[in-house]
Formats: C-alpha cells, structure tokens, sequence
C-alpha cells in the first residue's frame, strides 16, 4: 500500500488528472442522483403536505344523511375543521380583514361571530349533538398498532381567549399529540418548538403559538419563555410554528396559524376531560390511504361494540376526498366533481401521486445513467494512465523485480493504484458532488436530496471501477520479464 | 571444483536459447564452473559472449534452457518465479551499469527497497528506515539520505545503488558493468567497496565487464566467448584499488 502511495506521489500531475476525471464522474452521478432523488421526495412531500395520505376520524357520524348530496362535504363542520391548508371559503378571511381595518378587533363586538374561526365553531356547534364524545386515547393508542399507520395524533379543539398582558386575542386551541409536526410536514419552528413527549406525558402547561397568534399577541417580539394566559391558567410559550409551504400563508382565521397548540393530555386535565373530538392519521403510504382507512372503521367498531347493523358513531375522511369536495375548486365544478366522486376516488390523487412518483423514478434512473457514461469515462482513463505508466516505468518494475518483488507485487502494487487513484477521485467527486447538490437547491430552488446510501454506492462504485480498469494494467506489469524490463531504456 | 569444499555456485552445463524472430540463438553453450563463497570473480568477453546472460541466470533472473544451477548446493533451475524472486531477496544483491535507481524517490528509500519485499520478516518502517540509514552510511552518503538520484554525481549513485544490494546482507554480489557509466577515479572507488566488500565481509562478487582492467581488480578472471569459458584462471596481478586511490590522491589534481 504505502508502496503505491509513494509511486503515485512521484507523478503529481498525471495522478491529479486521472483522480479528477474520476471524481467529475463520482460528482456527477451523485448530483443527477440527488436531483433525482430530491424531486421525488419533493412530490411525495408535496402530496402529503396537500394531506394526500392524511386520514381523519372524527367523533359521531354526520355523514348518515348527508351521503348522497353536495352538502355532505359542506355539513362536515370537523372534517372542515381539519382542512387546515385551504382557506375555508374564499370570502372569510376576506371579510375578517376588512373588519379588522376598520376597528380593532378586541373593540369589536361583532368580532366574535365574524371571525371565521367563530363561524366554524358556530357549525360545531350545531352539528354538536351528532358529535358524542365517542373517540378516547385509547383509540387513538389501538390506531398506533396497526400496519401502514405512520403517525397519529390525538385532537380536541376549543375556542379560546388567550390573554398576555393586556392583549387578548380569540382564537382556536388543539390539544394535540406531539407528533402533529410529523403530520403537517411544512411546519417550521420560527421560534422554539413544539411540546415534548415529556410535557405531554405530565400533562404541563406549555403552549406552542400559531404564527399569527403569535403576533397578534406578542406583535415580532421572540414569545417563547414568555407567559399567556388560557382559562385564566398560566401557560408557558414554548415554540411559534409557521409554514415553509408555498401553498399556503399564514392567516387569520386558518385554524392552523391563527390557532395555539397544547398537549390534550393538558386540555384532559384542566377542563376534566377524557374523550377526543378527532384523530388524525398518516398512512405510511400514499397509496395505502384506502386500505388504511378500512382498518382503522374495523377496529374502532370492534373496539366500540357496534354491531352489524348499526350504523358508526365516528366519521373516517381521508383529505384527498376533501379536498376534492372543496379543495378551492370553483363551486359549479366541485358539484360536478363530488357528484362523482365514488368513481373518481379509484382514480384520484393518491394514483396521480404513485404515478408522478414512478415517473420521478425513471428520470432518476436516466440521469443516473447519463452519469453513470462519464464514470465510465473517468474509469477508462485511469485504464489509460495505468497502462501508459507501466510502460513508463518498465525499469522500475524491472528494479522491483531485481530486489525481490513478486510478480504479485507488482501486480498489487499497480492495482492499488488504480483502486487509490478511484477512491480518491470517488471522495472528491462526493465532495463535489455534496457542494454541486446544495449549489443546485440554493440557486436553482431544485429540491436535491443525498441519501447514504447514495455516497456509499459511489465509493463502492469508484474502487469497483479501479480495480476493474486496473486489472488488466497490474497484469501487464506482472507479466513483463525482469530482465528485458531493466534493459528498457 | 578442485577443493573439498562445496561450491557457493554450481553450473553445470548451462545452456539458454532464445527464439528470435524463429531462429534460435544460443546464448550459452553449456557452461559449467564452480564458484566459493568468498572469491572476486570478475567475468571479460566482447558483448554477445553470453556473460550477461549467465550473470542473470547465477542472479534467479532467469532460467537456463538446459542444465543445472545450485545454489548454495541447491537447485534453482527449475524453481517457480515466486521462489527465485525470494533468493533474490535474500540472498542477492545487484549492481547495474545504469544505477537503476527510481527516480524522484530519495536515496534512503531506494536503499530501504529490498525490504519491502522482504515477506514474512516483519520489520517496522522505522527499523528500516535505520538499516537503509546503516547502509548508506557504510557507503559514505549518510549525509545525501534525502537527495533524489537526479541530484546526485555518477559514483554516488553507484554507492547508492551498492548500499540497496547490501541491505538484505546478501552471500553474492552481482555487478554488471558497474563502472561502464563513470570515470576512471570513481571506477577506482567503487572497486575498492568491492575488494573492501570481498575482504571484509567475505561477500562474493561476480563482476561482469569487457573492461581488461577492470577485470584485473577481481581474484579470478574467467572469459566467455560465443556462449562458452574459454579461460579461467586464479588472477596473480590483481590491482588494489585502495593503493591506487592513494597514489591518485597524491597527483596534482588538474586532470580531474
């Protein structure tokens, strides 16, 4: 080994030539594999963070009567509840803010029932009779345990003031699970966190804000450390959480950043409670949400002894339905769609989703082969290197040769240099490679992703084509006859 | 092989052939000497005599078409490329014409070479880098270590190239035209290494020239001509080279 290293020492500037063909093959494989790659995370991220795989099961059934009509979609004021990446209607917001430019909001009376958050909850409460408390965290425990379920989450919602200082501010309280984050994948923490398994387990009084929240009360100052109240309980401000989506904004009355976060372990204790109004789940997979969803109505009616001809006393809706019954889409074609929707579920987005997915997959494979041609490329020149140095250094395999070496010597001695020459350009090229990918999402916005897998494919590639194109070099040095190889001039 | 004792190198009716382009050429016609450990043996005949030809089969270079080679009473004609690239491990040590130093490669680490290959003795780079060091010094050029051989004169290279033979403390010494790339006065040195080299450290050397001269350093001359010995006899006016330095050193040194 040191052998090698030292012949390859002697002959810089051949040696840095040959480790840089290889290492633009090695960067360049890694690159369109983590172009590739990066574009099917961010489709399969993009179809989540749009709830593609997110499954609701909500306590009581209202969807007995409302089946068969449009109003289904609209009548489901918890499964609205949920649709936390689309505005409710295109008008609330709207008019939310047009009041709030007029008066202040904490001046105005009529405030609590414009406030679209209030109009849902106004809903809520209508429905509130077809909404028994049926749903415990024992369910949601029994959820966990079945296959294809990636995360759940356990919610109860309120509508609550949140007081710091003189600032009030109405708005929506989840008690949550600390695993909604996983769930709603575009969160980002612009301050702290969320609440940990620890609080949530001792039930501790910590708040996370949503953005908005966060401002109207706290204006840009930093709230985590600081104190609101809720039910006129003190409450330590742990985190604020926003979106990386471009999707979706943060605005008042979207339930999910006008809105404060609590464990429901808290809600549980405080308010004396034991039940849950929803639960949230992931499956694992996108194209598994049916299946999923199948499983998880079994369970919860063998767990609630619901016999056969009873009808579910829990809702199970799964966003991609949702959001096809009113995913922002024009009134007159959403009719037309959610009057169809029972065929059009067998084709809906979780198959736009695999397929997408299998289309990411191909064009990953073509970069990767493209790439895959200039490592060839830089394998072929270290074969040329190779070989043009055994000829060159006839006289010193000769030398070698004289003093004792082994045709096996040598013949190591020219492998290893070929496997050092790869392996070295192999580490550059993940280098490169590494800076090449970030370059590429910082400048050019792609999404780009490096797994470990992929690097240690690279290097494994790399000495593979080493000793591959090193080979038949090393045989030639082996071979060469000592004497005739001190003779060479 | 007149006296009871064994021969160090043993040729008995050596032949080498070589197909060039089809038609054979016969190198070596069968030879058959005897060589003691301990003798200075230096071998003279005009170029295709056959005498490098025979240096590199006494050297495990190479293999002879026919006959038979002991060395050290055993036979390693037929012996596998593995195996004579051991005994010349071991045992032997060369000195060419050209130096055949590597180039860009430091003197020590040109001495240290040898025991690179040196399987099986498990020796720590520091404990070589010491020999290479010991050996260098034996030689003179303990100060010239980090030179490269492109910064060295002619005669130091040769040194160079005589401290990597040694390192393996090897029983015979191969020198094939050693002094045919330098001058008079370093020719001179480094056959006094060698008769030093002989009488010191009872090391025997087979030297190989088409110098007369040269030749009269060694204790026996022995003449190749077409493949075969036409002579070989004990050499009674061998020149001393440690005397003739002396007598160079006391001459005004213009011509040099």
């Amino acid at each position: 080994m040191a052998i090698a290293l030292r012949a390859l020492r002697r002959n810089r500037l051949q040696t840095s030539l040959t480790i840089s063909g290889m290492a633009i093959g090695v960067a360049a494989v890694l690159t369109m594999i983590a172009i590739g790659t990066g574009a099917e995370t961010a489709i399969e991220n993009q179809i989540r963070a749009a709830g593609m795989n997110l499954i609701v099961v909500t306590a009581g059934n209202y969807k007995v009567k409302s089946t068969e009509d449009f109003g289904g979609g609209a009548v489901e004021p918890s499964a609205a509840l949920r649709l936390d990446e689309e505005p409710l209607s295109e008008s609330a917001p709207l008019i939310g803010a047009i009041v709030r430019a007029a008066f202040h909001p904490e001046d105005d009376p009529m405030e609590k029932h414009n406030h679209p958050t209030a109009k849902q909850r106004l809903g809520d409460s209508e429905a509130g009779l077809g909404s028994a408390a049926t749903l415990t965290s024992m369910d949601a425990e029994a959820i966990r345990g079945l296959s294809g379920v990636q995360y759940v989450a356990e919610g109860l919602h309120q509508n609550i003031h949140v007081k710091a200082g003189e600032k009030r501010w109405f708005t929506r309280l989840h008690g949550t699970d600390t695993r909604l984050p996983l769930i709603r994948r575009a969160w980002t923490f612009g301050h702290g966190r969320f609440f940990s398994a620890r609080e949530q387990s001792r039930a501790e009084q910590v708040v996370v804000l949503g953005a908005v929240a966060a401002e109207r009360v706290f204006g840009d100052a930093n709230p985590v450390g600081h104190e609101v109240s809720l039910w006129n309980q003190p409450f330590r401000v742990v985190g604020v959480v926003s979106t990386t989506s471009w999707m979706v904004a943060p605005a008042p009355g979207d339930d999910q950043f006008d809105a404060v976060y609590i464990p429901f372990s808290t809600v549980h204790r405080l308010l004396n409670l034991s039940k849950l109004n929803d639960i949230t789940i992931t499956a694992a997979s996108t194209g598994d949400v049916t299946r999923v969803m199948g499983e998880v109505t079994k369970l919860l009616r063998a767990r609630h002894d619901i016999g056969e001809d009873k009808p579910d006393d829990f809702t199970v809706t799964t966003q991609a339905r949702q959001a096809l019954a009113k995913g922002g889409m024009r009134p007159d074609v959403a009719r037309a769609v959610v009057g169809n929707v029972g065929g059009l579920e067998k084709v809906t987005l979780e198959q736009l989703g695999k397929t997408l997915d299998r289309a990411t997959r191909t064009m990953t494979a073509l970069l990767a082969g493209i790439a895959a041609v200039s490592l060839l490329v830089g394998g072929i020149g270290i074969m040329n290197v190779m070989l043009l140095s055994v000829t060159e250094r006839t006289r010193e395999i000769g030398i070698r040769r004289a003093v004792g070496a082994r045709a096996r010597d040598v013949r190591s001695q020219f492998i290893l240099e070929a496997v050092a020459l790869s392996v070295a350009g192999g580490l550059i090229g993940i280098v490169v490679g590494l800076i090449a990918a970030r370059g590429l999402s910082q400048y050019l916005r792609w999404s780009t992703t490096i797994s470990p897998g992929a690097v240690l494919l690279s290097v494994g590639v790399a000495a593979a084509v080493g000793i591959f194109f090193g080979w038949y070099p090393a045989k030639q040095a082996a071979r060469l006859d000592p004497i005739q190889s001190l003779r060479y001039e | 092989m007149s006296t009871g004792e064994p021969a160090l190198i043993a040729a008995q009716e050596i032949t080498k052939t070589y197909a060039m382009e089809g038609a054979p050429v016969h190198a070596l016609r069968g030879v058959t000497l005897g060589i003691r450990g301990g003798e200075f043996v230096a071998v003279v005949g005009p170029s295709g005599s056959g005498k490098s030809t025979f240096m590199h089969i006494l050297g495990c270079l190479d293999r002879p078409t026919s006959g038979r080679y002991l060395l050290n009473g055993r036979d390693v004609s037929h012996l596998s490329d593995d195996e004579l690239s051991t005994i010349r491990n071991r045992q032997i040590g060369f000195v060419f014409q050209g130096f055949n130093l590597l180039a860009r490669t430091s003197a020590v680490e040109n001495v240290e070479l040898p025991l690179l290959y040196a399987h099986g003795s498990h020796i720590t780079p520091a404990e070589r880098r010491r020999r290479a060091m010991a050996a260098l010094a034996a030689v003179g050029l303990q100060d010239r270590a980090a030179h490269h051989p492109n910064q060295l004169s002619g005669g130091q290279q040769q040194r160079v190239a005589i401290a990597r033979a040694l390192l393996n403390d090897p029983a015979i010494l191969f020198a094939d035209e050693p002094t045919g790339n330098l001058d008079s006065r370093t020719s001179i040195e480094v056959m006094d290494i060698f008769q030093r080299l002989k009488d010191e450290r009872g090391i025997t050397i087979v030297l190989i020239t088409h110098e007369p001269q040269v030749a009269e350093y060694g204790s026996r001359i022995i003449r190749f001509k077409d493949g075969r010995v036409v002579s070989d006899l004990p050499n009674t006016f061998r020149r001393a080279a440690a005397a003739e330095l002396e007598a160079v050193a006391l001459e005004p040194a213009g011509d040099l």
